[in-house]
C-alpha cells in the first residue's frame, strides 16, 4: 500500500529530504541531517511538519464528556490553556497521550498519527461529536530558543501551555522539544504562505530524525515506546498527568497504583560507554528486569541516553545492559535529562 | 577511485600489495544517518572474511562493517573516535577504518559501477 503524505510533501521534496516510513506515513526523517537539525532546535528556531498527527475539533459543550475518558483535568482549567493528557481505557492503560487547546467555543484535540482512528472510534462510542479537521488543514511545530522573537509580528504570542488564533491560525505554545515555540494549525489553503513566511524568517525545516532526539533528550514519552495499551500513566511514571478528581475510565485502577499496588515503572538511564541501549535490548538492576522503550544519543549531554520499562521498581539505580552480546554498565536517571 | 572495491554488505576496500584499507560506502552512510559512535578493532587482532569488525552507531540505528577477505589489523583511524563525523562526511577518504594484512586474498568485490547498479 502506498504509504499517506503530508498537504506539504511537495515542500519536502523540494528540499530534497530523506523520508522514513513513519506507521501509514512516509515523512521527512532529515534535510540537512539529524544531529544539524537537533542543534538548530537547541539553539536558534525549526519547523516541524506534524500534520500526519489529528486535528479534531469539538464543541466546547462536550467538555464533561471527554472529562470521563482522561486522566487529567480539563473542566477547571482555564479556557484559553492547553493541556497534554492521556486517554485511559477500562484498565488505567494509555490509549493515547494527545494535547487539547482549549478555546471560548471549543476544543481542538491532537492524538498521534498511530492512533487517529482509534481516538475517533473511542469519541464516538462515548458520545462525543466531534469534526475531523485534519484532511483540511495543517500542523506545524516551531521550536527553538529564537522562535518567539522570530514570529511575534505575526503572531501574538500567549503564555506558555496557552492557547491563542488569528483569523487564519489556531495555535498554541507547545511542543514536543523541550524548547520553547509554538504549535499552528492553519487550513491548507494558508499552509504555503505560512511556510514562506517561517523560511524567510530564517527557520529550518527539521525532520522526524531530529524530533526524536529532541524528544528523548527532553525526557518525553513517545506514544507506541513508553506509552502503550499495556502501561497506564502511574506506571509511565506520568503521575503529574494525574489531576481528575472525578471518576473516569481507568481511574479505579490508576487509584490503586497510586495507593501502593506493585506495579510497573518506566524509568530514565544514561550509559557511560559508546554504546546506544535501543528498543527491546534486555537491562537488569538488581534483580529487577527491564526492556529498553527507546534509547539514543543525547547531543547536548553527549551520552547515550534512553528510558527503560522495569518489572516493578527496582532497587538499585545501576543497570547491567546487554547490547548485542556485550555487557554495558548504565545509571538509572531520576531527574530530567537536561535541567 | 578506480581501485576501490566494494562489497555486498557496503563496506569498500582497497588493496595494496598484501594490505587493504576499509571503510563503508556513501550509499553506507547515507542510510545510516548521523554516526555518534563508531568502535574500532585493535592493532593485531584477525578477522575471517565476513567478521565484524567495526560496530557503527547511528541516531537511526546500529550496524556492523565486515572483513572485506581474512586479515590482521595493522591501523585504525582513530579520529574516527572522536570525529565519527568523518565517515558521514568523507567515507571514502578521510572516514576509512581500518588497515588491514590480507592473509587470504579475495578480490571478488564490486567495481564502482557494479556497486552503483547493485544499490539503485
Amino acid at each position: 500500500m502506498d504509504k499517506k503524505t503530508t498537504q506539504l510533501h511537495k515542500y519536502h521534496l523540494s528540499q530534497e529530504a530523506k523520508f522514513i516510513d513513519f506507521g501509514d506515513w512516509s515523512m521527512p526523517f532529515s534535510y540537512e541531517g539529524t544531529l544539524k537539525e537537533h542543534d538548530i532546535v537547541r539553539t536558534s528556531s525549526g519547523f516541524f511538519d506534524v500534520s500526519h498527527m489529528g486535528r479534531l475539533e469539538i464543541q466546547y459543550s462536550e467538555i464533561k464528556k471527554i472529562s470521563k475518558l482522561i486522566c487529567s483535568e480539563i473542566i477547571d482549567i482555564p479556557s484559553n490553556k492547553a493541556l497534554y493528557s492521556i486517554f485511559t481505557n477500562a484498565d488505567g492503560n494509555a490509549l493515547d497521550d494527545v494535547i487539547f487547546w482549549k478555546f471560548d467555543d471549543k476544543i481542538i484535540l491532537i492524538p498521534n498519527a498511530s492512533n487517529l482512528e482509534k481516538i475517533k472510534s473511542h469519541l464516538v462510542a462515548h458520545n462525543v461529536e466531534f469534526i475531523d479537521r485534519s484532511p483540511d488543514t495543517v500542523l506545524i511545530a516551531v521550536q527553538g530558543p529564537d522562535t518567539i522573537e522570530l514570529i511575534q509580528d505575526r503572531f501574538e504570542i500567549p503564555d506558555k501551555f496557552s492557547t491563542n488564533f488569528t483569523e487564519s491560525f489556531l495555535y498554541a505554545r507547545t511542543g514536543y522539544t523541550g524548547e520553547d515555540g509554538v504549535e499552528i494549525m492553519a487550513n491548507n489553503e494558508d499552509a504555503e504562505s505560512l511556510l514562506t513566511f517561517l523560511t524567510e524568517k530564517g527557520v529550518k525545516p527539521c525532520g522526524l530524525g531530529s524530533r526524536d532526539t529532541l524528544r528523548l533528550e527532553a525526557s518525553l514519552p513517545l506514544y507506541g515506546f513508553e506509552l502503550t495499551e499495556d502501561i497506564t500513566p502511574v506506571e509511565a511514571s506520568l503521575n503529574w498527568t494525574i489531576t481528575n478528581k472525578n471518576e473516569y475510565l481507568g481511574s479505579n485502577r490508576i487509584n490503586d497504583q497510586l495507593s501502593g499496588e506493585s506495579h510497573k515503572v518506566l524509568k530514565k538511564f544514561t550509559i557511560n560507554s559508546r554504546k546506544i541501549a535501543r528498543t527491546e535490548t534486555v537491562g537488569i538492576a538488581g534483580d529487577t528486569k527491564g526492556l529498553v522503550t527507546s534509547g539514543n544519543f543525547s547531543p547536548v549531554l553527549n551520552k547515550s541516553i534512553g528510558f527503560i520499562l522495569f518489572e516493578n521498581m527496582p532497587s538499585h539505580d545501576l543497570i547491567e545492559f546487554d547490547i548485542r552480546g556485550n555487557l554495558v554498565e548504565g545509571n538509572i536517571v531520576n531527574k530530567r535529562f537536561l535541567s | 577511485m578506480s581501485d576501490i572495491k566494494y562489497l555486498e554488505t557496503h563496506e569498500w576496500y582497497l588493496m595494496k600489495d598484501d594490505e587493504i584499507t576499509v571503510g563503508i560506502s556513501d550509499f553506507a552512510q547515507n542510510e545510516l544517518g548521523d554516526i555518534v559512535y563508531v568502535t574500532l578493532p585493535e592493532v593485531g587482532q584477525e578477522f575471517e572474511k565476513g567478521a565484524a569488525v567495526v560496530e557503527v552507531e547511528a541516531t537511526k540505528t546500529v550496524a556492523d562493517a565486515y572483513a572485506p577477505m581474512d586479515c590482521t589489523i595493522t591501523a585504525v583511524n582513530s579520529q574516527l573516535e572522536t570525529e565519527p563525523e568523518t565517515i558521514n562526511n568523507d567515507p571514502c577518504g578521510d572516514g576509512w577504518m581500518f588497515k588491514a594484512k590480507v592473509s587470504t586474498v579475495d578480490d571478488s568485490g564490486m567495481s564502482y559501477q557494479e556497486y552503483e547498479t547493485f544499490v539503485s
